[in-house]
């Protein structure tokens, strides 16, 4: 059996290389179409000062592109490295989408972002812009192949467990990119890119609106970015929505660790605005609930209810006992493929097979499982829920908080007076780091909401690591803190120079000299 | 000739849009929105820049009027 240290060990590093990872995506999938509409009011106006606004706008994405690039690649190594049974057990599917991510997506996006980058004066206007809708394109199609993989293990559709070669195979390619969790996860996550992406450049505004620098290209900025924030946010909330729709039906012990459900209640549900679950009692304490709001937002009705902790922990142990047949009869035809008996057995119980798995911790020859066992393997289907719980608020929060603001910077733009609201433009800077912030709320919520399963209610978390020992696992983890924490540290820097460096001129002259709205002439101010 | 190639083009692009909502229908239908809505977000982007252009011609040309 693995180590259960190294389990955990190996979770921490993926969990800290994966949030590390996603500081970087959200910008890039969202600035990436920002910049495409800059250079189509350029390409579309003429005027120069959408040329400025692409070129140091493209500047910070590359700078971040760069980053996420060299963040993201260690990622897929560590599938193989720590995680190899999981690798090995659902290969066959997960790899698909990654390769296809490599091959298609990422290729994609990597060439166009050479011509984006280096194709200013080699281009026509027309195919500089094509290059830019292609970067665009390209990086937002690699986080849907990343999304599929990951929706998979969130809802294993589309796949089959093969006892005769002990390996989830694939069935049904369309039932798997079409997954209402993949697609739901897959425009959540884009989405909350260009809100990401709004905030930055509406918060970098600011910043040369507060100082009187750069006015027409910052005011512009703010504008496109105000006004691309305040539909994405309203986006984003719609597509969380349908995330916990999808979730109530095919992830319940995730829904009920978000809303902190213990037990079952009445139709309509209140919904636990703050509360401290505790999860060795399995209630919550300081409670404030908004009444019938939960029946509203899980089932869109006021008149049905979603399972609480209790029943899906009653469901767990019947399933449990279910999947001690199913592991039983693979362990025979492991040994003899051509038992058609253990066959029958297993296809009896295959559905439950992986719930038999989860009681192999506890019981590693099920045959002398006690009920203890089977309880505690039950009680181990619930994920953290104060941890899911708080990332799941904190998460929604700053979401309201960001369309709040974005409504406002809209509003303060359109009456084109943005410009004089000097406590708003510090508030605006202030913003940047939130959906930073936010994304990584609900990538906790995501990942540890599926807990205790790398591939839910397939394949349990403790039998998917590698055999490595700790301090193979500590080292490793150490080093992967210390080289991210350094790309964070390079990735503020080179931000923060070119921020205050600001737009090069055009024409390619005087960097960062501060431009007289008037020096853009009658074209740039129309 | 060059309005007809880019009266090719839209065609084309019209067609292909066409095609995926047939295809993705209720299958596919969050992929869909996702085309739509993200093309509707950089078009209301883009025109909230141009808006700001007319704005400020709008003002400037006042001011002119008023000295």
């Amino acid at each position: 059996m693995i180590n259960g240290t190294v389990v955990d060990l190996s979770r921490v590093q993926f969990a800290a290389t994966a949030l590390y990872h996603f500081l970087f995506v959200p910008l890039t999938l969202g600035l990436s179409f920002l910049l495409a509409a800059m250079e189509t009011v350029y390409v579309t106006t003429g005027k120069p000062i959408y040329k400025q606004m692409a070129q140091f706008w493209g500047k910070l994405f590359m700078i971040n592109f760069a980053l996420g690039v060299a963040t993201g690649l260690t990622m897929e190594f560590q599938f193989g490295t720590n995680w190899s049974f999981y690798s090995s057990f659902v290969g066959d599917i997960f790899g698909a989408p990654l390769a296809i991510e490599g091959l298609m997506a990422f290729f994609m996006e990597s060439t166009f972002v050479g011509l984006m980058v280096f194709g200013w004066e080699r281009l026509s206007k027309g195919q500089h812009l094509a290059a830019t809708w292609l970067v665009a394109f390209g990086s937002n199609l690699s986080a849907l192949w990343i999304l599929v993989a990951n929706g998979f293990m969130q809802d294993p559709v589309g796949a089959t467990f093969d006892p005769f070669t002990m390996r989830m195979q694939l069935t049904s390619f369309q039932k798997l990119i079409f997954s209402p969790d993949v697609q739901s996860k897959f425009v959540h996550t884009s989405i909350a890119g260009y809100v990401t992406a709004a905030v930055f450049v509406t918060g970098v505004s600011a910043f040369y609106l507060l100082r009187k620098r750069h006015v027409p290209l910052a005011k512009r900025s703010l504008r496109m970015a105000a006004l691309f924030g305040v539909l994405a946010t309203i986006g984003v909330i719609t597509l969380g929505d349908a995330l916990g729709f999808v979730a109530a039906r095919v992830q319940p012990t995730k829904l009920a660790a978000m809303e902190g459900l213990w037990k079952a209640q009445a139709a309509p549900m209140p919904f636990n605005l703050i509360a401290f679950p505790s999860q060795t009692e399995q209630k919550n304490d300081g409670v404030v609930q908004v009444p019938d709001l939960l029946s509203l937002l899980v089932t869109h009705s006021l008149d049905r209810t979603v399972l609480g902790v209790d029943a899906l922990e009653r469901q767990a142990r019947r399933r449990i006992e279910q999947g001690i047949p199913a592991v039983q009869a693979l362990r025979v035809l492991a040994r003899d493929p051509t038992n058609a008996a253990a066959l029958a057995k297993f296809t009896a119980h295959r559905r439950d097979l992986g719930y038999g798995f989860l009681l192999q911790r506890y019981a590693p020859d099920l045959s002398q499982a006690t009920p203890a066992q089977v309880r505690a393997a039950a009680r181990d289907t619930i994920p953290p829920v104060a941890a899911v719980f708080w990332s799941f608020r904190v998460m929604v929060g700053l979401g309201l908080l960001m369309l709040a603001f974005f409504v406002l910077a809209a509003l303060y733009s359109l009456h084109n007076t943005v410009q004089n609201k000097r406590w708003f433009l510090k508030v605006a800077v202030w913003m940047i780091p939130v959906p930073f912030l936010a994304n990584e709320c609900g990538w906790l919520v995501a990942e540890l909401g599926r807990q205790p399963w790398t591939v839910f209610d397939v394949l349990p978390t403790w039998m998917s690591a590698s055999t490595h020992s700790v301090a193979y696992m500590v080292f490793s983890l150490i080093g992967f803190l210390g080289l991210y924490s350094i790309f964070i540290v390079i990735e503020l820097y080179l931000l923060v120079r070119a921020i205050r460096l600001g737009p090069a001129e055009p024409g390619g002259a005087g960097e960062g000299r501060t431009v007289p709205a008037a020096a853009h002439g009658g074209k740039a101010e129309g | 000739m060059r309005t007809f190639l880019y009266f090719l083009l839209f065609m084309f692009l019209a067609g292909v849009i066409t095609i995926l909502a047939a295809i993705l229908g209720d299958e596919g239908a969050w992929y869909f929105a996702w085309l739509i809505g993200t093309a509707m977000l950089v078009l209301v982007s883009a025109a909230g820049g141009a808006l700001l252009d007319a704005q400020e011609a709008s003002a400037a040309a006042a001011g002119r009027e008023q000295s």
